[in-house]
């Protein structure tokens, strides 16, 4: 790990040919906006009370690609990443203002139902939450409520494909009616991604997907990634420097509920043009 | 801190651990001492209700030869009947040296009232006996019973004794002709009250109790856990959700004669309900038993992880769907034993009830929500206050009853919570 | 939608019981005192089982609730009687008539005597009211003669009276909620404090005083309060020979093994010496009938028979089985014709 880093910044350090943006300048450096995007935040400022935590956050999601958001801990990722699919909702204190946009539809918009809204917008958390329920009941929930499933077989596909794309089909299919909270953590966390891929929806928002998982895993969930992009846009909260450089084309570094830099993975990760991005990824920060 | 190496760190630890064990010994010490003591107190209770109500479920009997004589028994008129008189000419047909007003009232005092109503039924039921004589067993009166149970002894002077003398005589003479003998006391069961403790049953206040329970649990259930959702899970909070919640904890503190007092200026006053009624009875009870129900309804719902509710909005359920299949499942069993509480509590009720008209003497047992009923700990009560002194094993027999009625209750709500636990 | 369910449910419930409860009511619905429960039960038990009529329901509210359940109005959800051990007050009477209830029948039925009772394990005490007085009153007159009243100074029996036993003074009796307690201050403590003239002489002057003389109890532990329950009394006696109990004759005449009644100003409390009126702390009991239910209520004439039937309240009637010292012939005929013509009472 220390290895590949050390690698990334002796690259860097050769061939820099560009000014570094100073530390105490907060505007976003790299270019957030694409081509074509799914969604679409412009000037997201996000409140708990009185204390603010996202400042003035402007960024793209494009059509089949992972962003990847890396920062501290306490920077803010988490947050922004639940204002898009309006999760932060049922937070009281919380409060949102800017315009997030989804195919050109304000989500935070009058008209816009947010029910429908998550089942196109999923979501798997950083703490896996199975329902204290049997794994295929799990699974099965969203395509229920969401009538997605013409029938008991047509469910049983739903289901059976899901957790095959979570890779967790072969371990658990003859104990289907067991409890998903009695599963290992890593088992757990692929419960969830299954869960939340079985209401096909359009944008995935993971948050840590892979914290709680072994190499083997992780490997899995992020082969999973690579697979969903092809259909899906996907948004990935991760500590791990590596991952974010192995399964994402662009990466947000986020520094104190700032977006400090936004761009081609392989770019920020080697030429990171702001010093705060510069100090994150060789180990100076955090 | 810092400066401190590894071994006087031990050391100070070390030190501290002496004391912290013995702490925990003191608590386990005291916990077990407090647990000693309360099964103590409840072996006590127990060990005195059952000693003094056990006979209750035992009633002496005396077996009478009736001739059911056409004469008396005019089959046009059968519940105007002489019964008292059967009984009478019998007993003075057994002992015929029996003279004089005062020495035959004293024999007529041996058998209970009851046996009059019991030779009214049988010929009621079934007029073919008239003319014929058969044998019946009666209950005999109180005294008797509480002599033959032990309960009057035959060594007090003859003036301070209920039974006298002369009575002691013809009951030894009964017993020599096998004619007195204690049975199962299945009147106790089937019956309702009575001012004859030897005619007084538990069955009325039972199925009042049952029925105002009933009443209870229909009503306080689905809206004690309907308003614990939606103050838990809908209502905004502002400052009004907050004088309500502040209410709501006062209400289940406020003395439950208050209730009563309101279930009078509401049910009865305002709405013109009938007194002593279950139907209101329950009312009543309910808005006694809401504010625990509500209460340990949102402990409950507050119990149950954020991150359930944040996996079933995820997937895009709908803040009810999320409730209802998700938050209300995980919180029924904390919700079920504030159901339990609050129906235990409604269960042992007397004062909320005496203002609606519940304390009352009531012999028919009711059928319905709007017959006339008492409830059991009510019972208990009248009986208790109740001069004759059969009474007092009668109480007993009925503080069982409502024990026992209490252990199922408390039975079927941990079966009931088993199985919501065991669906998840 | 949970709500909302339960809510018609109710409303329902009370739509449905309000029409059909209340448009008829089949059975005696009787309140009041709890001294004469015992034997109004009694005689409902006895009616309804003899006769085909339902039995009478008895609620125990106390003298004062039943009297104002009993004036709050006419019509079948109020009750047809009640009972009391006190003669209905002015104010009750003014009350039921302002509120339509006009004519209202008193039926005396009887009289119960209250007893001071000890354990047979010790002697009975002989007491004059006098000595109850001084036992326990708050305030007692000086000893000295002085026409001033200093707090209760009496600690034993024999510091009242010196020929009585010289043990602590311990009175178990009825808290102040209860009739028996009302009848026992008027009845002993007052007719004990009566016997100072100058006492006397306030009654005219200050009746206030008077009364806050006579009727207050003392409060230094001598009196003990044991609660409505009179059979608690007993047992309590059973167990501290040196106590004296407060409870209606019928729990004496119930446990007569037990314990037994002090004589007061020299007649003991026996049947027959209350029923004679010899006895000086006894008091009648009542029940009160509304003239306009007798037609309207089923059962309810024949209940009033059967009370005031020689079989029931007669010397060697039932409910003397159960205690009730029984009047005198002449006023029991009168009842029974008053009773007979439901005579309205006038005030
Ligand atoms: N519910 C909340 N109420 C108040 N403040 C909150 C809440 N959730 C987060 N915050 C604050 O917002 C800021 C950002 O938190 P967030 O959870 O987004 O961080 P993060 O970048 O996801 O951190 P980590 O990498 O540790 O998960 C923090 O300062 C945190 O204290
Ligand atoms: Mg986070």
């Amino acid at each position: 790990m220390m290895e590949q880093t050390e690698e990334i910044r002796g690259e860097k350090s050769e061939t820099r040919d560009w000014e570094v943006v100073s530390r105490e300048d907060r505007r976003t450096v790299g270019i957030p906006f694409v081509d074509n995007p799914r969604m679409t935040c412009r000037n997201i400022d996000v409140y708990y009370g009185d204390e603010q935590a996202i400042q003035d956050v402007s960024v793209d999601i494009g059509n089949n690609e992972v962003l990847s958001m890396i920062g501290p801990s306490g920077c803010g990722k988490s947050t922004f990443l639940r204002c898009l699919n309006r999760m932060n909702d049922t937070i009281d204190i919380c409060r949102i203002t800017g315009e997030i946009c989804l195919d050109g539809m304000d989500i935070y918009g009058g008209e816009i139902d947010v029910v429908p809204l998550r089942a196109q917008i999923g979501m798997v958390f950083q703490k896996p939450n199975p329902f204290p329920k049997s794994i295929y009941d799990n699974v099965a929930y969203g395509p229920k409520i969401h009538g997605l499933a013409a029938n008991k077989t047509d469910l049983d596909e739903i289901v059976e494909t899901s957790l095959k794309k979570a890779g967790l089909w072969k371990e658990i299919k003859d104990r289907m009616d067991q409890p998903g909270t009695g599963l290992s953590g890593g088992q757990q966390q692929r419960l969830c991604i299954a869960r939340a891929i079985a209401v096909s929806p359009e944008v995935i928002l993971m948050d840590e997907p892979c914290s709680a998982l072994d190499p083997i895993a992780t490997a899995h969930v992020e082969d999973l990634i690579s697979e969903l992009r092809k259909q899906y846009s996907i948004v990935i909260v991760t500590h791990s420097m590596q991952q974010a450089a192995r399964v994402s084309q662009r990466t947000a570094y986020f520094h104190l509920g700032d977006l400090i830099e936004v761009g081609e993975t392989e770019r920020v990760f080697t030429n990171p043009r702001h010093q705060l991005t510069e100090d994150y990824i060789t180990g100076r920060f955090g | 801190m810092n400066n401190k190496t590894p071994d006087s760190s031990r050391q100070l630890i070390q030190k501290k651990l002496a004391r912290r064990y013995r702490t925990e010994k003191w608590f386990r010490r005291l916990g077990a001492m407090a647990v000693l003591i309360s099964i103590a107190f409840l072996g006590i209770l127990l060990v005195t209700i059952v000693g003094k109500g056990s006979s209750a479920f035992q009633q002496t009997f005396v077996k009478l030869d009736i001739h059911f004589d056409a004469e008396v028994l005019d089959v046009k008129n059968l519940s105007r009947a002489n019964y008292p008189g059967l009984v009478k000419s019998n007993l003075r047909s057994l002992f015929p040296e029996v003279k004089g007003r005062r020495d035959k009232k004293k024999l007529y005092n041996l058998v209970s009232n009851g046996a009059a109503f019991q030779l009214q039924d049988m010929v009621m039921g079934d007029t073919s006996i008239i003319g014929r004589t058969k044998s019946v067993w009666v209950p005999a009166s109180d005294d008797v019973d509480l002599f033959f149970k032990g309960k009057i002894s035959r060594d007090v002077v003859e003036s301070n004794r209920r039974i006298k003398d002369i009575q002691l005589k013809w009951i030894d003479r009964l017993q020599t002709e096998n004619r007195i003998e204690k049975r199962l006391n299945t009147t106790f069961f089937t019956a309702g009250d009575s001012r004859d403790p030897e005619l007084a049953g538990i069955r009325g206040a039972l199925s009042g109790t049952i029925l105002t329970l009933i009443v209870t649990l229909a009503l306080s259930f689905p809206i004690g856990v309907a308003t614990a959702v939606y103050l838990e899970e809908f209502a905004p909070k502002n400052k009004w959700t907050d004088i309500i919640e502040v209410n709501i904890n006062n209400l289940a503190a406020v003395p439950s004669i208050v209730f009563g007092l309101l279930g009078l200026a509401v049910y009865i006053n305002f709405f013109g309900l009938p007194r002593s009624v279950p139907l209101v009875g329950g009312l009543v009870l309910t808005l006694m038993t809401l504010p625990t129900i509500i209460i340990s309804g949102r402990a409950a719902l507050k119990a149950v992880p954020p991150s359930i509710r944040e996996a079933a909005l995820g997937i895009g359920a709908s803040r009810m769907q999320m409730v209802m299949h998700h938050v209300l499942p995980l919180a029924m069993p904390g919700m079920l034993t504030g159901t339990i509480i609050g129906m235990a509590q409604a269960l042992g009720e007397t004062a909320p009830l005496l203002t609606i008209g519940m304390v009352a003497f009531i012999v028919d047992i009711p059928g319905s929500f709007i017959d006339p009923a008492t409830v059991m700990p009510v019972q208990i009560y009248l009986w208790a206050d109740s001069p004759e002194r059969a009474f007092v094993e009668k109480t007993s027999a009925a503080i069982m009853i409502l024990l026992l009625f209490l252990i199922s209750m408390n039975a079927v709500a941990v079966f009931l919570r088993k199985k919501f636990e065991k669906s998840w | 939608m949970k709500r909302k369910l339960a809510a018609i449910a109710a409303a329902a419930i009370f739509a449905v019981s309000a029409g059909s409860a209340n448009a008829a009511r089949d059975y005696v619905s009787v309140v009041g005192s709890s001294t004469v429960y015992p034997f109004a039960t009694v005689v409902a038990e006895q009616f309804g089982k003899t006769t085909k009529f339902k039995t009478p329901k008895i609620e125990s509210t106390g003298s004062g609730g039943g009297m104002k359940l009993f004036c709050s109005g006419i019509g079948i959800q109020h009750p047809d009687m009640t009972n009391s051990s006190r003669r209905i007050k002015k104010s009750e009477f003014d009350q039921c008539q302002a509120n339509g209830v006009q004519d209202v029948v008193e039926v005396k039925i009887g009289y119960d005597g209250i007893v001071l009772a000890n354990s047979k394990k010790t002697a009975p005490f002989q007491l004059t009211r006098k000595d109850i007085f001084l036992a326990l009153a708050k305030d007692v007159p000086d000893p000295s003669g002085a026409e001033k009243l200093i707090p209760n100074p009496y600690k034993t029996w024999h510091d009242v009276n010196p020929s009585l036993p010289d043990t602590k003074i311990e009175v178990l009796g009825p808290p102040p909620t209860s009739g028996t307690r009302d009848a026992f201050v008027e009845l002993a403590m007052e007719g004990g404090g009566k016997n100072f003239p100058w006492i006397k002489a306030m009654k005219k002057v200050d009746k206030k005083r008077y009364k806050a003389i006579c009727h207050t109890v003392r409060e230094d532990g001598a009196y003990i309060e044991a609660g409505e329950n009179d059979n608690l009394i007993v047992q309590k006696l059973e167990a501290n020979p040196n106590a004296v109990g407060i409870f209606g004759f019928s729990f004496l005449d119930q446990n007569s093994d037990f314990i037994q009644g002090s004589f007061i100003d020299g007649v003991e409390p026996t049947f027959e010496e209350i029923a004679d009126g010899k006895y000086p702390v006894s008091r009648p009991l009542y029940f009160y009938v509304k003239k306009s239910h007798v037609d309207i209520i089923p059962g309810m004439e024949g209940f009033l028979e059967e009370f005031s039937s020689e079989k029931a309240w007669g010397e060697e009637g039932y409910l003397t089985d159960r205690g009730l010292i029984p009047m005198p012939d002449a006023e029991r005929k009168q009842m029974h014709d008053d009773v007979k013509q439901l005579r309205p009472l006038e005030m």
